[in-house]
């Protein structure tokens, strides 16, 4: 993966996890960070802080990121959801608007 | 319909929080998340819940701090010991407990002194009587209140005078007396439909009304205030003194007019009405004679509901020239002919016409030394705006449809004639913009059906009544057009899947479609449908569709497959 096609996304407890730009684009929200024409600090060095969102629950997030896209190629797969994340995932994928 | 709303993952994660009550035990004790749930998210979890019959009474305090709509429509479980939880909801705007059965007027005395509550419907809960009115007029925010088909009398219906911020109020079917609705004072908003109200007094501050199924006498009669009467829904009413019925309020601001199936003959009334907007006369009395009040109010007009009445052609003639706005025009079920539609094509700003139920053909017979036909369809295409069309006529035939072929905007269009054939099917494949197809009752065959290719905004093609298709013909079509959602009587979508319908779950659908259609019967309808045929015509029906078929295969014999 080269650097200028990743994202890094870090969690509330400070976990990096580097994606690739085309997943991380599945949020509305990110894309608009990735892609907006100002100098967000986000857009200058390609990396995302949520301050509101566990290590778990944005490791989650990363996984929707790239089921996302297989699906979206066909590759038509359940996403495992378990039942005691569900809470907290419902309320990070309403803020990223995935 | 909330749940749709919602992005993707949201909706993943209700419908695994919801898996059962296992998936349900793993997060209810989650209570700071779950305080802390904006409340649009908590409000479809919940809806979730109920409809997956896993909500019970306990379970819905983990809600009370975040929840602020909930929708218990026609639970038959839901009773006082659930309404003592809601009435903890600190945050609840909404309740809605119509058909709920169980709920008595000691059930809603949990909600005495709600202080966020402003849309109650408790209607057809027949044990509610005047005591439960006593409580629910303790929550002064009350906007909404709906109560109709419960035990509540004319008593009760004075209780609610003390509700100042009342604006909506349906008392449908109770039995209301006029003096009870003079107390109300404030309210916008009316609905008495199926009550024994005949004369309303007046309430200034009404702006819409409903009275349909009334016995009327006088509507808003007093001095004082006129009230500016905005929206009347008189369907099904009987008038006693049409004369006297609308002489006591202010018409000039009325811009909606039900009276359809009404017994309303006062047509001469409708000259005031300068502001109509949205006229339904359908099923009233009606004819051409009246028509020329509706042509003098026409100006703003928008929707025109002549349907099941006696107006004919020369009808709609009058109306031509008056109507520049009219967008919506019905005129199914009436005597109308194809001179009718050259009238309809001079009405400019037309985008959806109905002439289901008619004798129109699609052509004008002109008598003369050489009779000649004259199509009357093409006199449509003046109208640039047309979106929907509705032809359900069973005079139409192939040569008809051939002039519908060029409709640049037409989303919708619907045929029903036992005249059409695969002819049809073919000519209609180059409408550029269509989504909504129906061809029903004709006499389609399964190579027409194969060498169709559908138009690229294609959604609905409705077969129904096509009674030569075969199931595997439609199956074949589907699997070709896996985005293009059938109707036919081979082809069963639960309510839940035609919901569903343009997600990219076909094949899980198409393998429930197939289980559906073993246990199915043929339906009564093709019995029907072949009783109409004699053995030779059938023989004869047969011959045609393969030696159509034929030249279709050869000009496409590759079926185009939808791009996804």
């Amino acid at each position: 993966m080269r650097k200028e096609d990743s994202v890094k996304l870090i969690s509330a407890e400070g976990f990096e996890f580097v994606i690739h730009k085309e997943a991380a684009m599945v949020s509305q929200i990110i894309s608009n960070m990735l892609t907006s024409p100002g100098s967000f600090a986000e857009t200058e060095h390609r990396e995302v802080t949520f301050p509101e969102i566990s290590t778990t629950i944005l490791e989650k997030i990363c996984q929707y990121f790239y089921w996302s896209l297989q699906y979206a190629n066909g590759k038509e797969t359940e996403f495992p959801i378990e039942p005691e994340l569900t809470l907290e995932l419902i309320m990070a994928a309403n803020y990223l608007d995935t | 319909m909330e749940i749709q709303t919602e992005s993707r993952l949201v909706r993943l994660c209700i419908e695994a929080a919801c898996e059962s009550r296992e998936s349900v035990e793993k997060w209810r004790k989650q209570r700071r998340t779950l305080d802390s749930m904006p409340s649009h998210l908590a409000d479809a979890l919940l809806r979730r819940l109920f409809l997956r019959h896993l909500l019970f009474p306990s379970l819905l305090e983990a809600f009370k701090r975040s929840v602020e709509v909930v929708d218990l429509k026609g639970a038959s479980n839901v009773d006082a010991e659930w309404m003592a939880y809601l009435g903890a909801f600190r945050y609840l705007r909404s309740l809605n407990l119509a058909d709920c059965h169980r709920i008595n007027n000691s059930a809603l005395w949990s909600l005495v002194g709600m202080t966020s509550l402003k849309e109650v419907d408790i209607s057809r809960c027949a044990k509610v009587t005047d005591a439960g009115i006593r409580h629910l007029v303790s929550i002064s925010t009350l906007q909404i209140l709906r109560i109709s088909e419960t035990g509540v009398t004319a008593d009760g219906i004075k209780l609610l005078s003390s509700l100042a911020n009342l604006i909506v109020l349906d008392l449908g079917d109770l039995p209301v007396t006029d003096t009870a609705l003079s107390s109300l004072q404030a309210l916008t908003k009316l609905d008495l439909a199926w009550t024994g109200v005949s004369r309303l007094p007046n309430l200034s501050s009404l702006e819409c009304l409903n009275l349909s199924n009334c016995t009327i006498n006088s509507v808003l009669q007093g001095n004082g205030n006129e009230a500016h009467l905005t929206k009347l829904i008189c369907s099904g009413a009987t008038f006693t003194n049409e004369a006297e019925a609308f002489l006591y309020f202010n018409t000039r601001f009325l811009s909606f007019l039900d009276v359809s199936n009404s017994s309303f003959n006062g047509f001469y009334f409708l000259h005031n009405l300068k502001a109509m907007e949205y006229l339904d006369l359908s099923g009233s009395m009606i004819g051409d004679d009246s028509i020329e009040a509706v042509a003098s109010i026409g100006a703003n007009l928008r929707n025109l509901n002549l349907s099941k009445t006696r107006v004919t052609s020369s009808g709609v003639a009058i109306l031509v020239g008056h109507v520049p706005k009219l967008e919506n025009l019905s005129l199914s079920h009436t005597p109308v002919d194809d001179l009718s539609v050259s009238c309809i094509g001079m009405m400019p700003s037309l985008k959806l016409v109905d002439l289901n139920n008619t004798i129109i053909s699609g052509f004008i017979h002109q008598d003369g030394a050489e009779p000649n036909l004259i199509s009357s369809l093409t006199a449509l295409h003046s109208l640039k705006d047309l979106e929907s069309l509705n032809l359900e006529c069973p005079k139409m035939n192939d040569a008809a449809v051939d002039h519908l072929s060029s409709f640049q905007e037409l989303r919708l269009l619907s045929l029903r004639s036992p005249s059409l054939t695969d002819i049809s099917l073919h000519h209609l494949s180059s409408l550029p913009k269509i989504k909504n197809l129906r061809i029903r009752d004709a006499v389609l065959t399964d190579s027409g059906l194969f060498s169709f290719r559908p138009p690229a905004t294609l959604e609905i093609l409705d077969l129904r009544g096509c009674w030569l298709l075969t199931e595997d013909a439609i199956l074949s079509f589907h699997k070709r057009h896996p985005l293009i959602e059938v109707r036919h009587e081979h082809v069963v979508y639960t309510s839940d899947q035609a919901a569903c319908h343009r997600q990219p779950r076909t094949s899980q659908r198409l393998s429930q479609v197939n289980q559906k259609q073993e246990k199915l019967p043929v339906s009564q309808y093709f019995i029907d449908q072949r009783l109409k045929y004699t053995r030779e015509e059938l023989l004869a029906l047969q011959f045609q569709s393969s030696s159509l078929g034929s030249p279709f295969d050869k000009s496409h014999a590759k079926p185009q497959m939808q791009s996804d």
